[in-house]
């Protein structure tokens, strides 16, 4: 069964200004998957998530959770979701442990499996030994992981994450990385919001790419990326000039010092570096990354 | 509301309250101090106790019911909470009443301090403890839905703004006589007082002291006003509460 299902929504705001947030998102995201939605700041993403999650009314189309309306069945869907707000904070007074034992008590489940389920949650997110800290005595990645237990320690079928990982440090988000990878090992399906690009390339089995409103490529990161004709990158340290590879057309980037060439060819970036490192040049070849692809889809630089 | 509703207004008036509790005790004095302020002005100035204690009953419960309310409301949508209850097996109108009863589980202890006291000074009779009771839950639950009332309302008013807003209310509210005062300082204007939740309260409070001199008639249309007022206000408070957003 598709776990979310959204098929023409359209959601306009209506303020001051009318905002037309969702232009027709058809999105469908399998049970047991990590799937991630991908866009830059005012894309759609929360907007998105914040209809599937029942917090908000959308203008036109539908949306189904789990087979569930969400328009007519918000109550059904709601036993099966968890939620972790983009920017959510903590109350200060609360301990990583409270938060998971009274959001787990208010979703119906016994004393007992409330403290199992908090313990297995806290234990997973590396908090277990800092349960009993207030909360304004935490750092904010260690706040973070405790508001990102609770929705753990909820037994939800699917989770869905309104940029779980922003504002953490790099450690800390690989931790949230291993345990949102887990849940999926284990079942559960996560809808996660990022403009991550390594996030959603470490850790989703499928990606949409949202922009204005309007989903401009879903699949896994390597149908994605398949999507760019160049397929590989060089990043030249220094100026080179001259080469038949550099005037061929080639998308390029520049940043002060450095640019980056996409290239089609394998055997091309080589060549480049090659010239490159003759010249005494820094220089080096990779596969293009889900950024490079996100940028030129989502058209903030062209070649 | 089926059971499940009623645990879960208790598990937020819980989550709401016993951290607090915990971890800051010494808020339980601050509020029993802020309701004392003016009965120390009263005493000082030679007024009567009996006024006094009977407006920080009140004040306690009142002062709390709409300013909590409001500010707690506030802060779980500013710290993104509510969001995170709204998408959980959770009626509205049980987030309502646990937003509503948990400042009155942190009042309670203030509260019973000064009923106490004033049942010791023989200022209230034992007998007339439940109608007093009464009141009291009538003028929280008006106040305390009000309190959600305006914060469903302004939805889009700063954080600051609705505090701000819930303390003026409250101060408003209980500084309006009787709750600290004598009712003839109303003079021509003695039917305001029965407007409001605070003042018909303490009204109704002072003439089962015997301080505030009331015909039986006049107790039976206050008690009528009380209810009135609390019905209209449980049901807009059900009308409005909704969790989706528009």
């Amino acid at each position: 069964m598709e776990a979310v299902k959204s098929v023409d929504l359209v959601k306009v705001y209506h303020g001051k200004e009318t905002v037309e947030a969702l232009k027709g998102v058809s999105l469908s995201m399998n049970e047991g998957e990590l799937f991630t939605l991908l866009g830059p700041n005012g894309a759609g993403k929360t907007t998105f998530l914040r209809i599937i999650s029942t917090q908000l009314l959308f203008t036109k189309g539908e949306a189904y959770v789990l087979g569930f309306d969400v328009l007519s069945e918000p109550n059904e869907i709601r036993k099966h979701i968890a939620v972790v707000p983009q920017d959510a904070q903590t109350y200060g007074n609360f301990t990583p442990w409270e938060y998971c034992y009274y959001f787990s008590l208010l979703r119906g489940m016994t004393k007992r499996k409330v403290e199992e389920n908090s313990e297995k949650a806290l234990r997973a997110v590396e908090l277990w030994d800092l349960r009993n800290r207030i909360c304004l005595t935490l750092s904010g990645g260690e706040k973070k992981r405790a508001i990102i237990a609770s929705a753990l320690a909820s037994d939800a079928d699917i989770l869905l994450l309104d940029e779980p990982t922003s504002g953490l440090d790099a450690v800390a988000r690989r931790k949230v990385w291993a345990v949102l990878r887990e849940l999926v090992e284990q079942g559960r399906t996560i809808l996660l919001t990022t403009h991550i690009m390594e996030e959603a390339e470490m850790i989703s089995d499928r990606v949409a790419i949202i922009n204005k409103g309007k989903v401009i490529a879903e699949g896994t990161v390597e149908e994605i990326k398949g999507l760019a004709k160049e397929k590989f990158r060089v990043v030249i340290e220094g100026s080179l000039q001259g080469t038949k590879l550099l005037q061929n057309n080639n998308r390029a980037v520049k940043f002060g010092d450095k640019q980056i060439i996409y290239l089609k060819d394998e055997d091309e970036a080589i060549e480049l570096v090659k010239a490159a490192l003759k010249k005494g040049l820094k220089a080096e070849t990779a596969p293009i990354t889900l950024e490079d692809v996100f940028v030129k889809l989502v058209g903030g630089e062209e070649a | 509301m089926n059971l499940k509703s009623v645990k879960d207004a208790l598990t937020i008036a819980a989550l709401k309250s016993i951290p607090d509790f915990k971890r800051q005790p010494l808020m339980l004095i601050m509020i029993g101090l802020i309701s004392s302020i003016p009965l120390y002005f009263i005493l000082v100035f030679g007024g009567q106790i009996s006024y006094g204690l009977v407006g920080a009953m009140v004040s306690t419960i009142s002062f709390i019911g709409i300013a909590a309310a409001i500010q707690d409301i506030t802060v779980d949508r500013y710290l993104k909470i509510r969001e995170m209850i709204v998408a959980m097996p959770v009626h509205p109108i049980s987030y309502a009443v646990g937003v509503a009863l948990a400042p009155l589980v942190i009042s309670a202890p203030s509260l019973i301090f000064f009923t106490a006291i004033a049942i010791w000074l023989k200022i209230l009779p034992l007998s007339s403890i439940g109608w007093i009771i009464a009141s009291l839950l009538l003028c929280w639950t008006t106040l305390s839905s009000i309190g959600f009332i305006i914060s469903t309302y302004l939805q889009k008013a700063s954080v600051y703004t609705l505090n701000n807003l819930s303390n003026i209310l409250g101060f408003g509210l209980i500084f309006i006589p009787p709750v600290y005062y004598p009712e003839e300082l109303l003079g021509g204007l003695s039917w305001v007082a029965m407007i409001f939740p605070t003042s018909n309260a303490a009204g109704l409070i002072r003439a089962y002291s015997g301080s505030l001199q009331l015909s039986p008639e006049i107790i039976l249309v206050r008690w009528l006003i009380l209810i009135a007022v609390t019905i209209v206000s449980i049901i807009i408070v059900s009308l409005k509460a909704k969790w989706r957003e528009v």
